[in-house]
């Protein structure tokens, strides 16, 4: 089992009243699963999604990933944690506008102190895999959507995590770049990549082994259509 | 990873090039003024520094007691250094320096120069390179004469200037120089300056012997050079044993004290009377300092407004940069090297800048400064580059680092950044600053027009001094013959030949020990029956000379108001002087400022004849040397036109002799030039603190609508006038500055009523000043804000509300 969610709640309070994002939530997660996570907007995917990835914190609950227990690491454990494990995609890419194709994906290895000669190698290899060497020295602008939804990708499995966490990854995509991006993480999965996303389009979810559907913070048998 | 970030700010600052404008231009402007008045304080600071025994150099001053009064004077007798040499063990040699003006002579030509009469150790104690010349013993005679560079350049040109002859008058002779050796002329941060140099050794033509061995006549500032393993305090321990064994019973105990002044300390010390040259406020220099560094500081506020009001922009990348595993201290590390690359654009251009306005700056405060090559000043820039790093760079990078990933990349965070109390602390402060600039710098202004407009109880207008150079016996006469000439000129109103001209202040000062056994003085000048027409004083009682009485001549005297006041004389006409002064009160001037205005005006004595005056007087001091002085007055027009006029008068009476003129409204506006000074660099600091402060309103302001945009494109589709958004935005600076001012004016009336201080006779603080200041500010920031908002006001809001 690489995590495990126990009764985990979230919540915010706004002018006495607590709203609950997240409400006595559980979930176990294999190595190599591909979980899709559905629902509205608002019921708690991107929060679900920011938990897990260690982005955002839980009010209660107990987490543990790869059998340590989250919710008594210091911040300190947690970031390192985050930086080893876990890659993120995000709807808006959210690339550095100021970084080219190849300095994105090298950033995340620079902040684990990789050393140059061998950032170079891996940083050549992904680029070789994804098929845009070509458009390593090229600004994120000078890219199209799908494009740059590549490079984020690449740029989350440069540091070889446990886990992919991709939150509404094909939102800004047409069709045919969000098959290509959806294809693409099949393929990784298939090869072993643990991936969970969050999703409204019911043809992206079927790309999961396994299908979650979340409403106001909690799991739910019957999707609402 | 340093090359990264230095890669990442460089791509930062080049996409927001307008807002990297203002950053590193405001700062770059900052830097170089801050640096150009550093380097006028640090040359204030560092006066005679360039001796390579500095630390070791001393001038004694003394401290004598005499009945109930101090005096304190930094002009010592001659004897003094001889006796410190053979007495003291710590001392290592001294130099007697003793400032005369005497007439020198070549061929037919005849000058006023500033001759130093030094002991020969001069050139071992001081760092005055010998040029050419018999550089190993440039004094060796009396007969010998060292040239200043530009002294032989003035009397041979470019013919060598070793070996020729000058005559000098010394006493009542005229006696023949040769030019030994050329010494480089003192650098202009030196407390010893000269044109001419000769040896102690002519000392017997200017006084007797009794007075050269005379513990109580003083005339020569005496330098002292320790040894190098004693200290100060160790010498003037020994300096009363000094005195005691010196004066025998004349030695009153504790009344005649000796004591050793650095060298370095002499310029900027004012608590002890000046000496040959004159000495600096270090007041003037604390103020430039703190307005330097005022500058520097508003720049630097302006730097972390922008940098926090445009972290907006930069919200995303730390975002993504948490996500992506970087840890705070990485991401303060990288904005504070963002802060840094921003620094050493600023500092390089501000130094380029720096240099390129060091001509226009040295012409404006009218100094010969240059910046200097050494490391001091590399490591100096260096330390800037640093402290406004750290002071700019810190907060900002704080706040950036803060940034919660989540919500940030969800969009959730406003382009905010910084707490808003420090922006607004941050704007109030600049304009504070701003603020009580200007009006410093309007009241300086007024203070400064004041000096050259207040009625002075004389007409300064029109008038040219011609000065004889010559002794009283040879200049009268032709001072007279001068005057004759000139007054068959029907552009000529009045002439006056006087021992002393309004530009030559103070006058002989003269004491005496009233019956009360108190010690007096006053101002004395010889002038001629025409003085007080010239001039066009104004008389209160009596009469003033006249001419056809001869008795008027010998035995009479013209005073002012405040001599009667000081001596507290009932119907002063027909009274004799006080204390054994002879002449009879003729006539009582209304009080006129012959000195500076930053005194009161002092009793004066004016008579026609020296001798009633002079052999009665015990204490005679004189700043200037007495010669004839013609001092002219004409009827109107354009006085340079009119200088040939009085030339080809002087060449009719003196026609081998060079002609000089002085004119009277120049000399004395002269006096004020530190205040000037002080008031230029104030004016142009507080208009490049108000040009900053601008700059950074204005980018604030268009940070702030662009954070705003969306509020403001609700209002205007429900209807709102563009007027009104103007104001809505308007109004929230408006009482920042108004809270500005409110810190801005007591500053600046606590500032402005203790540099008044100094001051005789001064302006009134006037409120409207303080309401102009404040009122000022507001409209400038108003007007940057006003064009900013219209233009968002009054852009469609469709736009602004479509890309959301």
């Amino acid at each position: 089992m690489l995590l495990k969610l126990e009764n985990i709640y979230k919540w915010v309070n706004q002018g006495g009243n607590r709203t609950f994002l997240l409400k006595h939530l559980d979930l176990e997660i294999d190595e190599g699963e591909f979980v899709s996570v559905m629902g509205p907007s608002g019921s708690g995917k991107s929060t679900l999604l920011n938990v897990i990835g260690l982005l955002d914190g839980f009010d209660e609950g107990d987490y543990y990933f790869q059998g340590e227990a989250v919710h008594q690491m210091r911040d300190k454990e947690r970031a390192r944690l985050q930086k080893e494990h876990i890659g993120f995609i995000f709807q808006a890419y959210h690339l550095i506008d100021e970084l080219t194709v190849y300095e994105n994906i090298e950033t995340p290895l620079l902040y684990q102190k990789v050393k140059s000669s061998e950032r170079k190698a891996l940083v050549g290899d992904i680029l070789d895999r994804f098929n845009i060497v070509g458009k390593k020295d090229l600004f994120p602008s000078q890219l199209s959507g799908g494009q740059q939804q590549l490079v984020g990708v690449a740029r989350a499995l440069i540091s070889r995590p446990k886990i992919l966490l991709a939150d509404e990854p094909t939102g800004n995509l047409n069709s045919r770049q969000s098959r290509e991006i959806m294809e693409l993480f099949k393929e990784l999965n298939r090869e072993g990549m643990t991936i969970v996303q969050a999703t409204h389009s019911e043809f992206n979810a079927s790309y999961g082994t396994r299908i979650l559907h979340l409403l106001d913070g909690s799991w739910t048998d019957t999707p609402e259509l | 990873m340093i090359r990264n970030y230095l890669k990442i700010a460089w791509r930062s600052l080049m996409r927001y090039k307008g807002y990297t404008f203002v950053k590193v231009s405001g700062l770059a402007v900052g830097v170089s003024c801050c640096l150009l008045i550093l380097l006028f304080v640090r040359s204030e600071w560092s006066y005679d520094a360039f001796h390579t025994q500095s630390d070791r150099l001393y001038r004694a001053w003394q401290d004598e007691a005499f009945q109930d009064q101090r005096f304190i004077n930094v002009i010592t007798p001659l004897i003094l250094g001889p006796t410190l040499e053979a007495d003291i063990p710590e001392v290592e040699q001294t130099c007697r320096v003793m400032s005369l003006r005497p007439i020198v002579t070549l061929g037919a030509n005849r000058f006023t120069e500033a001759v130093l009469m030094v002991d020969p150790s001069f050139f071992d104690l001081f760092d005055f390179p010998v040029l050419r010349g018999n550089t190993a013993a440039p004094l060796a005679g009396p007969g010998s004469l060292v040239l200043s560079e530009s002294a032989a350049r003035k009397y041979f040109g470019d013919a060598g200037a070793v070996g020729q002859d000058l005559e000098m008058d010394l006493g009542d002779e005229q006696r023949r120089f040769t030019v030994s050796a050329v010494v480089a002329d003192a650098p202009q941060a030196s407390s010893i300056q000269y044109e001419m140099l000769i040896s102690y050794a002519n000392a017997g033509t200017l006084m007797p012997q009794q007075a050269r061995d005379n513990w109580f006549n003083v005339n020569t500032e005496t330098y002292v050079l320790l040894r190098e393993d004693a200290t100060a305090e160790a010498a003037s321990a020994k300096f009363p044993a000094m005195m005691r064994k010196a004066l025998g019973e004349d030695y009153p105990e504790g009344g005649f004290d000796i004591y050793l002044q650095p060298i370095t300390d002499i310029h900027l010390n004012n608590s002890l009377p000046a000496g040959n040259q004159p000495v600096s406020d270090p007041k003037y220099s604390y103020i430039l300092a703190s307005v330097g560094l005022i500058i520097l500081l508003v720049a630097c506020a302006n730097f972390v407004l922008l940098s926090v009001g445009h972290s907006g922009n930069r919200a995303r990348e730390v975002g993504v940069r948490k996500v992506l595993g970087a840890r705070r201290r990485e991401l303060i590390r990288q904005f504070l090297g963002e802060a840094f690359l921003v620094t050493c654009m600023a500092v390089l251009l501000g130094l380029g800048l720096a240099l390129l306005l060091l001509r226009p700056f040295n012409n404006l405060i009218v100094r010969d400064l240059d910046f200097p090559a050494d490391w001091g000043f590399a490591g100096f820039c260096l330390v800037l580059t640093l402290a406004v790093t750290l002071l700019s760079g810190f907060y900002p990078a704080l706040v950036l680092s803060r940034f919660n990933p989540a919500r940030v990349l969800k969009g959730l965070m406003a382009a905010a950044g910084g707490s808003a109390l420090l922006r607004k602390g941050l704007v109030v402060a600049q304009f504070a600053a701003s603020i009580a600039l200007i009006i410093c710098s309007v009241f300086i202004g007024q203070q400064i027009r004041y000096f050259q407009e207040k009625d002075l109880g004389y007409e300064r207008e029109h008038l040219i001094v011609v000065p004889t150079n010559m002794g009283r016996q040879e200049g009268i006469p032709l001072a007279e013959r001068y005057r004759t000439a000139l007054l068959s000129h029907p552009e000529v109103a009045n002439v006056s030949v006087d021992l002393y001209s309004f530009a030559e202040t103070p006058w002989i000062t003269m004491g005496f020990t009233d019956e009360q056994n108190a010690y007096q003085s006053f101002q004395y000048n010889l002038v001629d029956p025409y003085f007080v027409e010239t001039m066009k004083l104004r008389i209160k009682e009596g009469r003033s000379f006249d001419p056809q009485v001869t008795s008027d001549r010998a035995g009479a005297a013209v005073v002012n108001e405040a001599f009667v006041r000081q001596f507290g004389l009932q119907e002063p006409i027909g009274q004799k002087l006080p204390g054994r002064f002879p002449p009879r009160i003729i006539g009582v001037l209304e009080d006129f400022n012959y000195e500076s205005l930053h005194s009161p005006v002092t009793p004066l004595v004016l008579t026609l004849q020296p001798d009633s005056m002079m052999r009665y007087t015990e204490n005679v001091g004189m700043a200037f040397s007495p010669q004839p002085r013609v001092t002219v007055r004409l009827k109107g027009g354009s006085l340079v036109g009119q200088v040939d006029l009085l030339k080809t008068a002087w060449a009719s009476v003196a026609p081998d002799q060079d002609f000089e003129h002085t004119f009277l409204d120049e000399s004395l506006a002269a006096r004020y030039q530190a205040e000037r000074r002080t008031g230029t660099i104030v004016k142009v600091a507080s208009a490049l603190a108000v040009f900053i402060a601008v700059l950074g309103l204005f980018a604030l302001v268009t940070l702030t609508l662009a954070r705003r945009r969306k509020e403001i494109g609700i209002r205007r589709v429900l209807g709102a006038p563009a007027s009104s958004i103007v104001r809505l935005i308007s109004m929230d600076y408006a009482r920042l500055i108004g809270l500005a001012s409110l810190i801005a004016i007591p500053l600046a009336w606590w500032f402005m009523r203790s540099w008044l201080r100094d001051f005789a006779y001064t302006i009134e603080l006037h409120w409207w000043v303080f309401l102009l200041g404040a009122l000022g500010a507001l409209a400038i920031a108003l007007l940057t804000i006003g064009v900013q908002s219209a233009r968002t006001a009054l852009s469609n809001p469709v736009n602004s509300l479509r890309t959301e």
